[in-house]
């Protein structure tokens, strides 16, 4: 895995019609018995954060997200001092599972492979 | 006489190729070419901090310049211009933003191209302007207060026309300025009615035929405006934070800038011809050692502010020599020998006909000019100071002296005791836009009058309007302008 998402079929998936009807109530009972909506995450809380280009990404958050972020985080930490999820009516509900944070992750991959792009280019005359 | 002969034949050769161009699709176009190695293209924007929505916008929409934009990337312009070996560069003025991009021969239309994707369709986003914009607005507006002259420039204008031209050139240092106000600032100010195109180096028809190409799609609404400037003058004693003592004193004026104000700039001016010597300006023998004074015109296009910039080490030098300013001030009013107004005006020619040869100085000559739509030369320029008598010349600076001074003193901070006293009531702005400073060295001086003490507020238990003179500063909003007159009249 090179980059900070791990690699994914879901764009092949929703391009296809009869793949997503399929494949989706599959999908969303996955997320849910994972488990991290127990303890009031969003899926993008638990992306590897430890990396310059999440953590860029991270910074372009407004204000509001990073604060709301940061109380996901400590009460789920909370949650796991008590040894259990929270209560059910804490849990994310899974139409607010949104990904807050990944459209900021693929600009900031894009504007890399771009400065990576200019830095080992070759020019040449025409 | 040889160089009067020069700047004439300099003229012509701008008569004769200076295109103006006021196309269908409502752009202004206008090129010279003297045949020099490289090119420059200048979008000049309507977009001064004149017209800005919201104090600083206009400083933080220069430094957006060049950002990303649908056609490219920030890092994708500046890589590739670099490529081609160009510079990008924006400077703002109090009327105008220039976009400004040099190349060499033949690279012209990747340039206007890049200079027109970001006025067409520049993106404004919040992560860029946190990034990469705001941090070099900050550290713009550090230097700029850390600078006495910039600093005196800056309130001088604030005193001297209030709103508009008042309106600073710098964001207030502690601002809420986000990318959505930039982006609907632009979205006013670039449309086809604000924009002048000027070239050096290029063919007129070429920079016309990309031009309309590339801002074809522009939004065709009309021009920005703004309230007509007028000169109201004022005082203003601010502290300074290490730099020379700094006083500026200065005239304004209402209506288009006329040639005697330059000619009075001239005449004023200290500043010798050749080096290691003394001007022959009548301020240039009064002057203590050590200390400066620069003459100052400034001229828009419906106001003028004229003024004389004194700077030096210590307080008592800086005195004398603003005395000796004041008074070689007072003396052109009452009328100069015929032979000094000469030399002025010859000076003051000489001034505005090298402006035309560098480019950043065309620009400024010429642009608004353009922008306004007029076909203009240098000769019509440059002859308005032929006809100059003197007669006219202390018409008009006698005129000019009967308004109010605009005094800006900037002290190094030795005063013993200074409060800060903020306007109560409505005021609700958290930038603090008004400070009344109290100074203990002028304490016996005039006090506000005994009528207007009820409405003060005292600070720390103090009565700043009790005891002693007080300094007012107006930094940006004309709101508050407005409110002090109202309270102090």
């Amino acid at each position: 895995m090179v980059g900070p998402l791990s690699i994914s079929l879901a764009p092949y998936v929703k391009a296809s019609r009869t793949l997503s009807t399929w494949i989706k109530p599959i999908a969303n009972w996955y997320a849910n018995a994972s488990g991290y909506r127990k303890y009031g995450f969003k899926y993008d809380d638990l992306l590897v954060e430890e990396r310059p280009d999440v953590q860029r990404a991270l910074s372009r958050l407004t204000t509001r997200e990073k604060y709301d972020r940061a109380y996901r985080l400590k009460r789920a930490s909370q949650a796991s001092v008590l040894h259990g999820p929270l209560p059910k009516e804490q849990w994310l509900k899974p139409e607010e599972d949104v990904r807050y944070l990944v459209p900021h992750v693929l600009d900031v991959v894009k504007e890399d492979a771009e400065r990576l792009k200019w830095d080992t280019m070759k020019v040449t005359r025409k | 006489m040889l160089a009067a002969r020069a700047s004439t034949r300099n003229a012509q050769r701008i008569a004769r190729s200076f295109a103006t161009v006021a196309d269908s699709a409502g752009l202004k176009v206008a090129a010279v070419d003297y045949n020099q190695p490289t090119s420059a293209v200048t979008f000049l924007v309507k977009a001064g901090s004149r017209f800005e929505s919201k104090p600083g916008v206009a400083h933080a929409l220069k430094n957006f310049a060049f950002k990303s934009t649908a056609k490219r990337s920030a890092i994708g312009t500046v890589r590739e211009s670099e490529l081609y070996g160009g510079v990008l560069s924006a400077s703002l003025g109090r009327e105008h933003l220039a976009l400004t991009a040099e190349f060499l021969r033949g690279d012209e239309e990747f340039f206007v191209d890049v200079l027109s994707s970001f006025v067409t369709s520049a993106k404004y986003t919040r992560h860029e302007f946190e990034e990469y914009v705001a941090p070099v607005v900050e550290g713009e507006v550090t230097a700029a207060s850390a600078d006495p002259a910039t600093q005196a420039i800056e309130l001088a204008h604030a005193l001297a026309f209030r709103s508009g031209l008042g309106s600073s050139l710098f964001a207030p240092s502690h601002n809420s300025i986000t990318a959505e106000d930039i982006k609907s600032y632009a979205k006013s100010a670039f449309t086809k009615g604000n924009i002048a195109v000027i070239g050096t180096g290029i063919d007129p028809s070429v920079l016309t035929q990309l031009v309309e190409k590339s801002l074809g799609t522009a939004p065709a609404a009309g021009t920005t405006s703004s309230p007509a400037s007028s000169y109201f003058g004022g005082e203003s004693r601010t502290e300074a934070h290490g730099g020379p003592q700094t006083v500026f004193i200065g005239f304004g004026v209402a209506g288009v800038p006329s040639a005697e104000l330059a000619v009075l700039a001239a005449h004023l001016s200290p500043e010798a011809a050749v080096k290691w010597s003394q001007g022959l300006s009548p301020i240039a023998a009064a002057i203590p050692q050590g200390t400066s004074v620069q003459s100052v015109y400034l001229p828009y296009s419906d106001a003028t502010l004229v003024g004389l910039l004194v700077q030096g080490g210590n307080a008592a030098d800086v005195k004398a020599a603003g005395k000796a300013a004041v008074q070689a001030l007072k003396s052109a009013a009452s009328g100069i020998s015929a032979e000094e107004l000469k030399k002025a005006v010859a000076k003051a020619k000489f001034a505005a006909a090298s402006a035309v040869d560098s480019r950043d100085g065309l620009v400024s000559v010429l642009g608004s000019k353009v922008l306004a739509g007029s076909t203009t030369t240098l000769d019509a320029t440059l002859s308005s100071f032929d006809g100059l008598t003197a007669t006219a010349f202390k018409t008009a600076t006698s005129a000019l002296l009967k308004g109010k001074p605009t005094r800006i003193p900037i002290q190094a901070l030795s005063l013993a005791f200074t409060a800060k006293w903020y306007l109560p009531e409505t005021f609700s702005h958290n930038d603090c836009d008004v400070i009344v400073v109290i100074n203990r060295e002028d304490i016996g001086g005039s006090a506000v009058p005994p009528s207007k003490r009820g409405a003060s507020k005292s600070v720390n238990g103090e009565s700043p309007w009790g005891s002693g003179c007080f300094e007012i500063n107006v930094h940006s909003s004309p709101w508050v302008s407005g409110r002090i007159e109202s309270f102090l009249d």
